[in-house]
């Protein structure tokens, strides 16, 4: 209980304080491959500030949805952040590392998010909420044989397990992991909302799908959903890095154990975040209907994972 | 003969568990009908009314008792008769008769498929009781099931024999919708169930041949509730992708248990009963909320609702609570039971049979989808009948209901949270040690963080705030037909999978002048192909109808004829009768 406590705490306002350096990391990066400076790298915490201290808007059409998603959203992937440990594994999760809760909370987040984008009666909103259920939709049984192939690969459905057997064995001794790799790591840029699949530096109605549900929000709410986003940014990365490079996670909470995870964690996160960045500018923003190719490469991934498993 | 025909009740936990779930939504639709059938029209009508739901409910409930075959048929036969009457309230409206006879024909069928199954045992083993026959042989054990599961499958509505629950759901008052919905089907799954556990002797193929009839339920049902506008409609539809999902669990755990994987076999078992449980109750809710939507704005087209969250707010919360539980989001009640078939698909890939395999990865793959699609179809249900602003003068207008048809709903959501939350406490009192997450756990995190984020937003945020317009690119002010509408909103997803709906575009332009340069008018249609009634309803029934004109064509003769055919009949059932002799 000790154990969880304190994992609740760190795991928690680690994340928090990390998420927003990851988002200005990325921006920072596409910056560069476009030959400009850029924003300041700390810019999405000045943002963050800015907006606590603006008064909110809310749309005269606007419901109670408005006024209770954005703590939702945030409430939601912070108990998401629970399932996927960053500094160090606690002895026991009670259930909190099921890798479907995990999947599903996140959902619950996007629920209200699309339902928000519908509240204003704005057609963006609409329209952002439409595509952003229409990608999820197509996405989901990527991502959960994804997820299912990791389960098969490191037979357990427990992410905290999987970290604790990725830990203990070397990558090359599930060397099959390399190719849920990749699919995980296309999942992070969908589930992100990055380019190919959205773009989120604009605000051009033709590209923007998780912009526009968030377009009506303002001062602290925009505060939440910002953050919200960089939260989920940071969970997908975490997934990917301690499946595919754990070294340096803690399996039990130790103060040093924990500073050395935590330094660990920042510069694994770092390249991850600059390999995003490069990928992002190396990309053009796809057509929503030509998404296929992208996610036709993931859902063979994962199939051919499983399949080599079940035969090797 | 007489000694068979005997009516009499056994209950034991299966049918004590379909007995809960019949009750339970019945109470909550009774005390919703309270006020339901005040608002409705002449008072002879509602005197029928009334005790032909109670005699409804309680032929569901008698059959699931029956011990033998026979009281079974008998209680069965009631349950449809009633239903169709019922479903016939409103026989003025032409809608309802033709989708009443719809429904009719269907569930006469489903008894037809039944009563040879009956027969064939009665037959084989000379007695209606349900114990387990030993004696009956393979092939006759296989055509029992095949006629059971089309008997029961009719009644369920899976895909193809689902094409009744659309029609007779919108027809029918809304309390009725909730209880066909929410519980007729229910015992359909518990007649297969109870055939198929304790009476047959399962084979192979019998799980493999579920899981595809629940795959192909599920998957279908919620891509056609997808391009529903019409709310009860777009519920039914989800009552067949929840059907579905019931019967992969059910299909999962035969599968498991021709492998010897007691422990996954249980666990599927356990994920179909809950699901059926879980869908009884919030299915019962939305049909219960969307009626008095229905009731308030006086239709059923969502696009022209709108709005109604602020008119209507008890309703819209309920309503909610039944969105995020059809959405199998946590911690509610659907996402228990969907996270356990995820479980029991996670480890299946042990079974070392490759087409088997491939199988289960097509099927979780379309159940993985399934439940994203339920989740954009409630994203949709949801905005465009709640959010944003009334598209109807009814729908502004609209106000919130009496309190009884606030009441019956609530139970049934603070069901869906109860048994979401409670779930693994639930499982452990019933003696059965789930694989699941402790859900009052994961409460308990997400009202700790939701303490904590409030608090400090309360310290750090500025609590300022304001109403303004929408931004609205520059109109001065929005109005309804600017706002994003259902067919919007289903759009792209209609046309990624537009090979299965068949949709047709025709575009039909005229122009001025002959260069085909200046527009003049022109339309553009849509058309979404019903494949079944087109494709298998249809020429069945012209099939039918053809012979059946045969056959009357050839008794219209005159008397000398008649006599004729009468002599030859009476001669061949001499030969038949002196040759079995």
């Amino acid at each position: 209980m000790l154990s969880f406590s304190a994992y609740f705490f760190i795991n928690t306002v680690f994340v928090l304080l990390v998420s927003p350096f990851f988002l200005g990391l990325i921006k920072k990066v596409k910056a560069y491959m476009q030959r400009r400076h850029g924003p300041p790298l700390l810019q999405p915490y000045y943002q963050l500030g800015k907006l606590l201290k603006k008064e909110t808007v809310y749309s005269v059409h606007s419901s109670f949805i408005s006024r209770v998603a954005p703590y939702l959203n945030l409430i939601f992937l912070l108990a998401a952040s629970l399932c996927v440990p960053v500094i160090f594994v606690p002895a026991a999760n009670f259930g909190m590392g099921n890798v479907i809760l995990f999947l599903y909370l996140m959902v619950m987040a996007k629920f209200f998010m699309a339902l928000m984008g519908l509240d204003t009666g704005s057609t963006f909103g609409g329209m952002g909420s439409s595509r952003e259920m229409t990608i999820s939709a197509l996405f989901e049984p990527i991502v959960i044989l994804v997820v299912a192939a990791l389960a098969l690969v490191l037979q357990t459905a427990d992410i905290h397990e999987m970290f604790l057997i990725t830990l203990n064995s070397s990558v090359l001794s599930n060397s099959i992991l390399l190719l849920t790799s990749v699919a995980l790591f296309v999942v992070l840029i969908v589930e992100t909302s990055r380019i190919p699949v959205d773009n989120p530096e604009t605000h051009l109605e033709l590209t923007m799908v998780h912009e526009a549900m968030i377009l009506e929000s303002s001062g602290p709410n925009l505060a939440l959903m910002e953050l919200s986003h960089a939260v989920k940014n940071t969970l997908l990365m975490a997934l990917l890095i301690n499946i595919l490079i754990p070294w340096g996670l803690a399996p039990s909470l130790t103060l040093p154990g924990c500073i050395t995870a935590a330094l660990a964690f920042l510069v694994k996160g770092i390249v991850l975040a600059v390999i995003v960045g490069v990928f992002e500018s190396l990309m053009a923003k796809s057509r929503l209907f030509n998404l296929r190719t992208l996610f036709m490469l993931a859902f063979s991934l994962a199939f051919v994972t499983i399949v080599f498993e079940l035969l090797l | 003969m007489a000694e068979y025909l005997t009516i009499s009740c056994l209950i034991d936990r299966l049918a004590a568990f379909f007995i809960f779930i019949v009750s339970v939504v019945s109470i909550s639709v009774a005390i919703y009908s309270l006020h339901y059938i005040e608002e409705s029209s002449s008072g002879l009508r509602r005197n029928l009314f009334v005790p032909f739901m109670n005699v409804f409910i309680l032929s569901m409930i008698l059959f699931i008792a029956s011990d033998n075959a026979f009281s079974q048929l008998i209680f069965w036969e009631l349950m449809s008769l009633t239903s169709f009457l019922l479903v016939m309230y409103h026989y003025e409206r032409e809608e309802t008769r033709k989708s009443g006879l719809f429904y009719f024909v269907m569930t006469q069928m489903s008894t037809v498929f039944l009563m040879l199954a009956i027969i064939i045992i009665f037959i084989a083993t000379g007695s209606f009781n349900l114990t387990s026959f030993n004696t009956l042989s393979p092939a006759l054990n296989a055509a029992v099931f095949i006629s059971l599961l089309i008997g029961f499958g009719i009644k369920m509505g899976i895909v193809p024999f689902h094409k009744w629950l659309p029609y007779a759901h919108s027809a029918s008052p809304s309390n009725i919708s909730a209880l066909m919905s929410g519980v007729m089907i229910k015992v359909a799954v518990y007649g297969l169930m109870r055939y198929v556990l304790t009476v047959l002797q399962p084979e192979s193929w019998w799980g493999i041949l579920i899981l595809i009839f629940g795959t192909a339920s599920a998957f279908l049902g919620v891509i056609y509730a997808l391009k529903e506008h019409d709310i009860k409609r777009l519920l039914a539809y989800h009552s067949i992708e929840n059907i579905g999902i019931i019967l992969i669990g059910f299909g999962l755990y035969l599968i498991f248990s021709q492998y010897d994987l007691t422990a996954l076999a249980y666990l599927s078992l356990a994920a179909s009963l809950f699901h059926t449980l879980n869908h009884a109750v919030f299915k019962s809710l939305l049909f219960l909320t969307a009626g008095s939507v229905v009731e308030e704005t006086g239709t059923r087209d969502i696009e022209k609702m709108g709005g109604m969250v602020k008119t209507m707010p008890f309703t819209a919360g309920l309503f909610l609570i039944g969105a995020v539980s059809i959405s199998a989001l946590p911690p509610l009640n659907g996402f228990v039971s969907e996270l356990m078939l995820f479980l029991a698909f996670f480890k299946s890939f042990s079974i070392a049979n490759p087409y088997i395999n491939i199988l289960l990865f097509i099927s979780l793959s379309l159940f993985a989808m399934t439940s994203a699609l339920a989740a954009a179809c409630f994203v949709k249900a949801f905005g465009i009948i709640f959010l944003s602003m009334p598209r109807s003068e009814k729908a502004r207008q609209s106000h919130e209901v009496s309190r009884s048809m606030l009441i019956g709903p609530g139970i049934l959501a603070l069901l869906c949270i109860v048994l979401g939350v409670f779930s693994y406490q639930i499982f452990q009192f019933f003696g059965y040690q789930a694989p699941i997450p402790n859900f009052l756990g994961v409460t308990l995190v997400l009202v700790v963080f939701m303490i904590i984020v409030i608090a400090v937003m309360y310290r750090i945020a500025n609590r300022k705030s304001r109403e303004a317009d929408t931004w609205s690119c520059g109109l001065t002010s929005l109005d309804s037909r600017t706002e994003y509408t259902a067919s919007g909103f289903s759009e792209p997803i209609l046309t990624f999978f537009k090979p299965i709906y068949n949709t047709r575009k025709s575009i039909e332009r005229n122009f001025q002048d002959k260069y085909r340069s200046v527009f003049k008018n022109g339309k553009a249609e849509i058309h979404v192909m019903k494949v079944f009634e087109e494709k298998i309803y249809l020429p069945i029934a012209l099939f039918i109808q053809r012979v059946s004109q045969k056959v009357s064509d050839s008794h219209n003769v005159d008397m000398d004829t008649f006599i004729l055919y009468s002599f030859i009949m009476v001669i061949i059932l001499l030969i038949v009768v002196g040759w079995i002799l």
